[in-house]
C-alpha cells in the first residue's frame, strides 16, 4: 500500500522574484504512513512551518516530488486535495459569532456544493467528528466563549470533518496549558492509532513529542530532517545534536532539557521517592551539584516523611537544622 | 436521529420572528416616507395612488409619482447595496472598519464629479459642460466613470496582489492621491461651483428620475445576484484564506467575484445617490449583533432588511417632516446613526468584542 505521504528530493523554500530562491532545506526524502502520529519537532527558524505549507499545498515546492496516496501532488484537482488532506493552522482563530457545530460543518465544505446545502450525512460526519474529537456536549456554544483548548478541539473537529487520509497540524498545542496539550496531543495519537489517520503535527513540546509520536521528524538548523522512534533519535543523540545550545543540554536518560549551572557546590542528598526527586530539583534549581554518596567536608541533606509529614534535615559543619518546606531548606542553605 | 439532527442547524425560530420584525419595520417605513415631508398626504389617498385609484387630488398624485416613490426605493435600494458591499468588504479584509469604499471606489467616483463640476472652470469646458447646471444625470454619468476607472483598477491589481493586506493598503493610497487631486481643484475653482460639488458630496435620495431609477436596481440587483453565490466563500475566508484555500475553494476567484459584486454595488450607490457613508460600515454589525451570527447564510438575508430599513429611515429623518427643509443623507445617516449603534454595541455585556468581523 502506497505511504499516505511521500516526498523525495523535495527542496522547500521561498521562490525569491526571480532572484534565487530561498532553500530552506533540501533531499528530503519523508515518508508518512496511514496510522501514525509524526512529530515534526526543530529549533525556532528551523523551517517547519515552511515543510508543512508545502506538503498541503499552500505554497509550490522548489523542485522534487511529493506524492498524497501514491499520487503526485499537483495533479489533485483543489477540491479532491481537500479530501486528501486538512489543516489546522497555527494562526488563532476569530470567526465573530459562530456556533461550533456551524464551524465544525465547514469541514464539509468539499463535499457540498455551491449553496452548500448539507445532506443528513454531511451532518452525521459532522457530529461523529465533535464526538470523536469530545466536544459533542459543546456543539450549540458560540466558539468565542470557548476556552483555548475547546476550540483547538474544535478546529481539529472541522479539519476532520473533511475525512482526510492525512492531518496536518502546525502548532496545535501553542497557546494551550499543559494539561491541555496532554489532552490533545493524546487526541491526535488516538486519530493515528484508533482511526487510521496520517497525523502530522508540528510541536516545541519535545517532551510530549517524544512520548507520543510513532516517529520524529527532527529538522536541524541546517535543513536535514533526522527521521526515526523517538527512542532512536535520543540514544543516536541527534536531539542532543540539534537543540545543543550553549548553557542547555539534553538528558537522555529523563529525556528532557536541563539549564547546566549546577557543579559548583556540592552536597550530599539522602532519601528515596517523590520527596526525594523533587527536592534533588531543587537543589540543582539552587545551584549545587547532588552527590549520591556523602563525601567529607559537603553539606547533607536527609528528606524523610513522618506521620505524614515530611522533613529536611540539614547538616552543615556539625551544625543540624530541621526544615518544614523545600523553601525553608534553601532559605536555611543560604545562610 | 437524522432529522433531529438537522432540524437544530435550521435557522432558529427567533431568527424568523426577527425577520419578521424588520419586513413590517421597512413596510411602516415605506409608506412613512410617502406619506410625511414637507406635504402630508393622508394614508388612504397614498394608498390610493399605489393601486392606481381614481380621484386623488393630481398635486398629491405627482408628489407620490414623481417625487417620494423613486426616492425611497432609492433609499431602500442604496442602503442594501452599501450594506452588502460593507459586509463582504469586512470579511474579505477580516477588519470591523472595512466599509465600501475602503478601496477608493468612491475616491474614483468623487474624483469624476470633481472633474465634471469643477474642471469645466479651469479646462474651459473642455468636460461635461452641461454639468455647470450640476445637473443629475450627467453627475451620474461622471461619478460612474470614476467608480468605473477604479473598479477595473481594483479587478486588475487583485488579480497579481495576492494579500489582501497589501491591496487594502494600495486602496487607501489611492483614496489619499485623489482626494489630494480633489483639493487641488477646490482650491482653483469659483466658489459656486465648490457649492455644487459639496451638494454632491453630502449625499442624496432625491435626484434619483425612474430612468435612472431603473438603470441604478438592474446594476444593484445584478450585484446582488453575484452575492447569492458568495455565503460559503465568505463564511470560509472567517477562517482566512489559507483555510480557505485547504477547504478546496478557488480563492482567486472568490476574490475576484466579491471585488466586483462589492465594487459594482458601492460604485453604483455613489453614482446615483453621492458618497453616502456610515450605512456600509453600520449596518453588517447591526446585523451581527441583532441575529448573533457571522453565518453569512443568515447574514446576507439579515443586511437586506436592515439595510433597507436604516436607509429609509435616514431618508425619512432627512426629509424633516412637516418642514420645508431637507437634511443631507450623510449628516442624518452620522448624527442619528453613531449613537445608535454604539447603543447596540455596549449593550451586549458579553463578547461584544468578539462580535467584530
Amino acid at each position: 500500500m502506497d505511504p499516505v505521504l511521500q516526498t523525495q528530493s523535495l527542496t522547500i523554500g521561498y521562490k525569491n522574484g526571480g532572484k534565487i530562491p530561498k532553500v530552506i532545506a533540501n533531499e528530503l526524502n519523508l515518508r508518512l504512513n496511514a496510522g501514525e502520529l509524526v512529530c515534526l519537532v526543530g529549533p525556532n527558524g528551523a523551517g517547519k512551518s515552511t515543510l508543512l505549507r508545502t506538503v498541503t499545498g499552500l505554497q509550490p515546492k522548489l523542485s522534487g516530488e511529493i506524492h498524497l496516496s501514491g499520487r503526485r501532488l499537483e495533479s489533485y484537482h483543489p477540491r479532491e486535495l481537500a479530501n486528501q488532506v486538512s489543516v489546522v493552522l497555527t494562526s488563532p482563530i476569530s470567526v465573530g459569532a459562530m456556533r461550533v457545530d456551524e464551524l465544525a460543518a465547514m469541514g464539509r465544505f468539499p463535499f457540498t456544493g455551491l449553496f452548500d446545502r448539507m445532506s443528513d450525512r454531511d451532518w452525521e460526519v459532522v457530529h461523529e467528528t465533535l464526538r470523536v474529537v469530545g466536544v459533542d456536549g459543546l456543539s450549540q456554544r458560540y466558539v468565542h466563549t470557548l476556552s483555548d483548548g475547546e476550540r483547538q478541539k474544535v478546529m481539529i473537529a472541522r479539519a476532520l470533518a473533511q475525512e482526510p487520509h492525512l492531518l496536518v497540524l502546525d502548532e496545535p498545542t501553542a497557546y494551550l496549558d499543559l494539561p491541555g496539550r496532554v489532552v490533545v496531543m493524546d487526541l491526535l495519537h488516538d486519530l493515528a492509532s484508533g482511526h487510521d489517520k496520517a497525523v502530522l503535527t508540528s510541536t516545541h513540546d519535545l517532551d510530549l513529542a517524544l512520548r507520543h509520536a510513532d516517529r520524529i521528524w527532527l529538522m536541524d538548523d541546517n535543513g536535514q530532517i533526522h527521521q526515526g522512534a523517538p527512542e532512536d533519535l535520543v540514544l543516536n543523540g541527534s536531539f542532543a545534536q540539534t537543540f545543543n545550545r550553549a548553557g542547555v543540554s539534553f538528558d537522555p536518560l529523563s529525556g528532557t532539557f536541563n539549564s547546566q549551572n549546577s557543579g559548583t557546590k556540592m552536597i550530599f542528598l539522602e532519601g528515596e521517592g517523590t520527596e526525594a526527586a523533587w527536592t534533588r530539583r531543587a537543589l540543582r534549581r539552587a545551584g549545587y551539584g547532588v552527590e549520591e554518596e556523602w563525601m567529607p567536608g559537603i553539606p547533607r541533606v536527609c528528606v524523610a516523611a513522618l506521620d505524614g509529614k515530611t522533613a529536611w534535615n540539614l547538616e552543615t559543619e556539625g551544625r543540624e537544622q530541621a526544615f518544614s518546606s523545600v523553601y525553608d531548606l534553601l532559605q536555611g542553605l543560604n545562610l | 436521529m437524522t432529522n433531529s439532527l438537522k432540524s437544530q442547524n435550521d435557522v432558529k425560530p427567533n431568527r424568523l420572528w426577527l425577520f419578521g420584525l424588520f419586513l413590517f419595520a421597512v413596510l411602516l417605513l415605506f409608506l412613512l416616507n410617502i406619506m410625511l415631508g414637507s406635504v402630508r398626504i393622508p394614508f388612504k389617498e397614498v394608498w390610493g395612488v399605489l393601486i392606481g385609484r381614481e380621484g386623488v387630488r393630481e398635486s398629491w398624485e405627482y408628489i407620490v409619482r414623481n417625487s417620494r416613490l423613486p426616492r425611497v426605493l432609492t433609499a431602500a435600494l442604496a442602503g442594501i447595496a452599501l450594506s452588502a458591499s460593507g459586509l463582504q468588504m469586512q470579511t474579505m479584509f477580516r477588519n470591523p472598519l472595512a466599509d465600501p469604499f475602503i478601496l477608493g471606489i468612491n475616491s474614483g467616483a468623487s474624483l469624476g464629479v470633481a472633474l465634471a463640476i469643477l474642471g469645466t472652470g479651469f479646462v474651459g469646458g473642455l468636460f461635461l459642460p452641461a454639468a455647470n447646471s450640476g445637473d443629475e444625470f450627467t453627475l451620474a454619468l461622471a461619478a460612474s466613470a470614476g467608480a468605473g476607472v477604479v473598479l477595473a483598477l481594483i479587478l486588475l491589481v487583485g488579480r497579481w496582489v495576492k494579500n489582501s493586506t497589501t491591496l487594502l493598503i494600495l486602496g487607501l493610497m489611492f483614496g489619499h492621491a485623489t482626494s489630494a487631486i480633489v483639493s487641488i481643484l477646490i482650491y482653483f475653482s469659483a466658489p459656486e461651483r465648490i457649492h455644487a460639488y459639496s451638494i454632491w458630496s453630502f449625499g442624496s435620495f432625491s435626484g434619483v428620475n425612474w430612468t435612472q431609477l431603473k438603470v441604478m436596481a438592474v446594476v444593484i440587483l445584478a450585484g446582488l445576484a453575484l452575492l447569492l453565490l458568495l455565503p460559503k466563500g465568505l463564511n470560509a475566508l472567517l477562517l482566512g484564506e489559507d483555510y480557505a484555500r485547504t477547504m478546496g475553494l478557488n480563492v482567486g476567484l472568490l476574490r475576484f467575484v466579491i471585488l466586483l459584486s462589492a465594487s459594482v454595488l458601492s460604485g453604483t450607490v455613489t453614482a446615483f445617490c453621492g458618497p453616502i457613508g456610515f450605512v456600509g460600515v453600520a449596518v453588517p454589525h447591526l446585523a451581527r449583533n441583532i441575529f448573533k451570527t457571522s453565518n453569512h447564510k443568515v447574514l446576507i438575508p439579515a443586511i437586506v432588511v436592515i439595510g433597507a430599513a436604516v436607509s429609509m429611515a435616514a431618508s425619512l429623518i432627512a426629509q424633516l417632516p412637516g418642514s420645508q427643509l431637507m437634511l443631507p443623507i450623510n449628516v442624518v445617516t452620522s448624527l442619528f446613526g453613531a449613537p445608535f449603534v454604539v447603543w447596540v454595541l455596549l449593550k451586549r455585556k458579553r463578547g461584544a468584542a468578539s462580535f467584530t468581523v
